[in-house]
Order: structure tokens, then C-alpha cells, then sequence
């Protein structure tokens, strides 16, 4: 890879781990990382005035990510192709892996107002998986870069 | 990013117009988002502590911390998709040993200075604010200047 294209990806990914730190941010300050404040943002709590989140309002909330989960991960991901896990099965599990992550992540509300709580779990840990396995993918980009 | 690959741009009929778009696109969102900034979080400190913090005296309320997070975070996912896609032209453009180099550390400090200092500003110093206004006016002029030499050598150097 050209010096002036590594500074790039390197600050690309300066960019992300912002990104996931101020996701981490507005999780714990609009939801909370505990199965009872994922059930009471979404199921609502007539006691504290919340009400219970629509199909409208969820849809409202993960459109955009729908567009932006999809280019960000195609724009990380691929920068493994320039690295030696291009054609390691480690690349191909990771980029199922992440869609499926993200995926789980945007559509388990949908369930949760459904009736299904156990989806509160899945949201919290397909939240978490999501911001390791990409934490995983920025450190191969990384020892990447700085690989002699 | 085909055009990372393609040896000579000018001779290429399909990428040429495509880059020429891109960047007078990209020109068109830097101009777009001073006045949208302008308008929205203000561009002066004195401005921006009062959308942040609000004043009592005007009757007007501090930002929320949520309107605050979402706010940095679409910024966060802008910026660093137009400032990758910028800087990986600007790098095939006007490839001049280290210099592209420089120029492109320039935008990228500035740019996470900005952003970071803004976060700082909101949660712990609003002293910091000075420091956003500098770095994002930074981050700006660079960006502008980076996209205008692509443009200058897309169309005018004499082989890329």
C-alpha cells in the first residue's frame, strides 16, 4: 500500500474508534447496558412517563443506520483485501460475522415490542459483539499498517 | 477507489468526469456545511456557547446531552467517509512525495482536533471551544484547497 494511502486508512480508522466511542455514549445515555432499561426504552414504563416505542419510531431510528452500518462495514472490510488476510477464512467469518452482527442489532427492538423480551438480550450482546468484532478488525488494520 | 489503479486518469473517458463530479461535489458540502453550521451549532465561540449552554437571560436552554451525542456522532460518520474519499484522490492526484503526506495529516488532526475538542468543550472546558472554531476552519480551508489541486491536476497537469 502507498505511504500517503496509509494515513489514510489509519486516520479513517481514528475516525471509527470515535465513532464507536460516541455510539457507546448514546447507547448508555438513551438505552443503558442493562436488560431492564433495554425493555423499559422500548416497552416504555407508565411509572417515569416513558411510553412504548411504534414500529414507526424504531424504523425512524435505523434507517439511516441501515445505509450507513452497510457502507461503513463494506469500507472497513475491505481494507483487509490490501492486508494478508485477504484470502484467510479468519476475513470471510468476519465479514459474516459483522452483517450478521449489525443486522441483529437494528431489527431485535422489533421483536422486543412484539412481546419478545429475550430479544433485550439479544440487542445488548449482538450491541457489544458488534463494537469487539469491529475493535478485532481495526487492530488487524492496524498491525497491518505499521507491519514492515 | 478504481482510480487508485488506473495509470493514466486524463486518457481514461470514464473516470475522469466521475472524479470531476466527485470533487466539485465535495467542494459544493464544504461551502454547504459552514452555513448549515452556521445556522444550526454557530461558527463564532461566543455562538456556540449559547446553543450548547444555553442563556437564561435570552430564555434560551442548553442542548440536550442526547441531541449533543447524536449530533457528534453523524458527524463523526460524514466527516471521515468525505475525508477518506478526499484524501485517497488528493493522494492519486497530486502524488508529490511528502508533501500529499503533510497535507493530509493537516486535515485529519485538524479534523479529529475539531471534533474531539468540541466533545471536550461540551463535557468538561468550555475553553475548548476556541480550539474547534480553529481546528474545523483548518480542517475546511485544507479540505477546499486539497479538493481544488485535484481538480487543478485532473484537468490541467500533464500526466497523473
Amino acid at each position: 500500500m502507498q505511504q500517503a494511502y496509509k494515513y489514510a486508512v489509519f486516520y479513517f480508522l481514528s475516525f471509527s474508534l470515535l465513532l464507536l466511542g460516541s455510539s457507546l455514549l448514546l447507547f448508555e445515555n438513551k438505552i443503558g447496558f442493562s436488560v431492564s432499561s433495554v425493555l423499559e426504552y422500548y416497552l416504555g414504563n407508565e411509572d417515569k412517563f416513558l411510553v412504548q416505542k411504534s414500529w414507526s419510531t424504531i424504523l425512524k431510528i435505523i434507517l439511516p443506520h441501515i445505509f450507513a452500518f452497510g457502507l461503513f462495514f463494506m469500507v472497513v472490510l475491505h481494507f483487509l483485501l490490501f492486508t494478508k488476510h485477504k484470502t484467510s477464512k479468519l476475513f470471510i467469518r468476519l465479514i459474516y460475522a459483522i452483517f450478521f452482527m449489525g443486522f441483529l442489532e437494528m431489527f431485535s427492538p422489533y421483536f422486543i415490542i412484539m412481546g419478545l423480551e429475550f430479544f433485550a438480550y439479544v440487542k445488548l450482546i449482538s450491541f457489544i459483539s458488534l463494537e469487539l468484532l469491529l475493535l478485532y478488525v481495526f487492530w488487524l488494520l492496524l498491525s497491518s499498517i505499521f507491519e514492515r | 477507489m478504481r482510480f487508485t489503479l488506473i495509470k493514466d486518469l486524463k486518457q481514461d473517458i470514464t473516470m475522469k468526469p466521475l472524479l470531476n463530479g466527485l470533487l466539485i461535489f465535495m467542494l459544493m458540502y464544504l461551502i454547504a456545511d459552514i452555513f448549515v453550521i452556521d445556522t444550526t451549532l454557530g461558527l463564532l465561540v461566543e455562538d456556540i456557547k449559547m446553543t450548547l449552554f444555553g442563556n437564561i437571560d435570552e430564555y434560551i436552554d442548553p442542548i440536550d446531552k442526547s441531541v449533543f451525542l447524536e449530533y457528534i456522532h453523524g458527524e463523526i460518520f460524514f466527516m471521515m467517509m468525505i475525508l477518506l474519499t478526499l484524501s485517497t484522490v488528493y493522494a492519486r492526484l497530486c502524488s508529490i512525495k511528502n508533501y500529499s503526506i503533510i497535507i493530509i495529516n493537516i486535515l485529519m488532526l485538524s479534523a479529529l482536533l475539531a471534533l474531539i475538542s468540541l466533545a471536550i468543550s461540551y463535557f468538561y472546558a468550555p475553553s475548548f471551544l476556541s480550539v474547534y472554531v480553529l481546528s474545523y476552519f483548518i480542517w475546511h480551508i485544507t479540505a477546499f484547497i486539497m479538493a481544488l489541486h485535484s481538480l487543478w491536476n485532473l484537468n490541467f497537469a500533464t500526466s497523473i
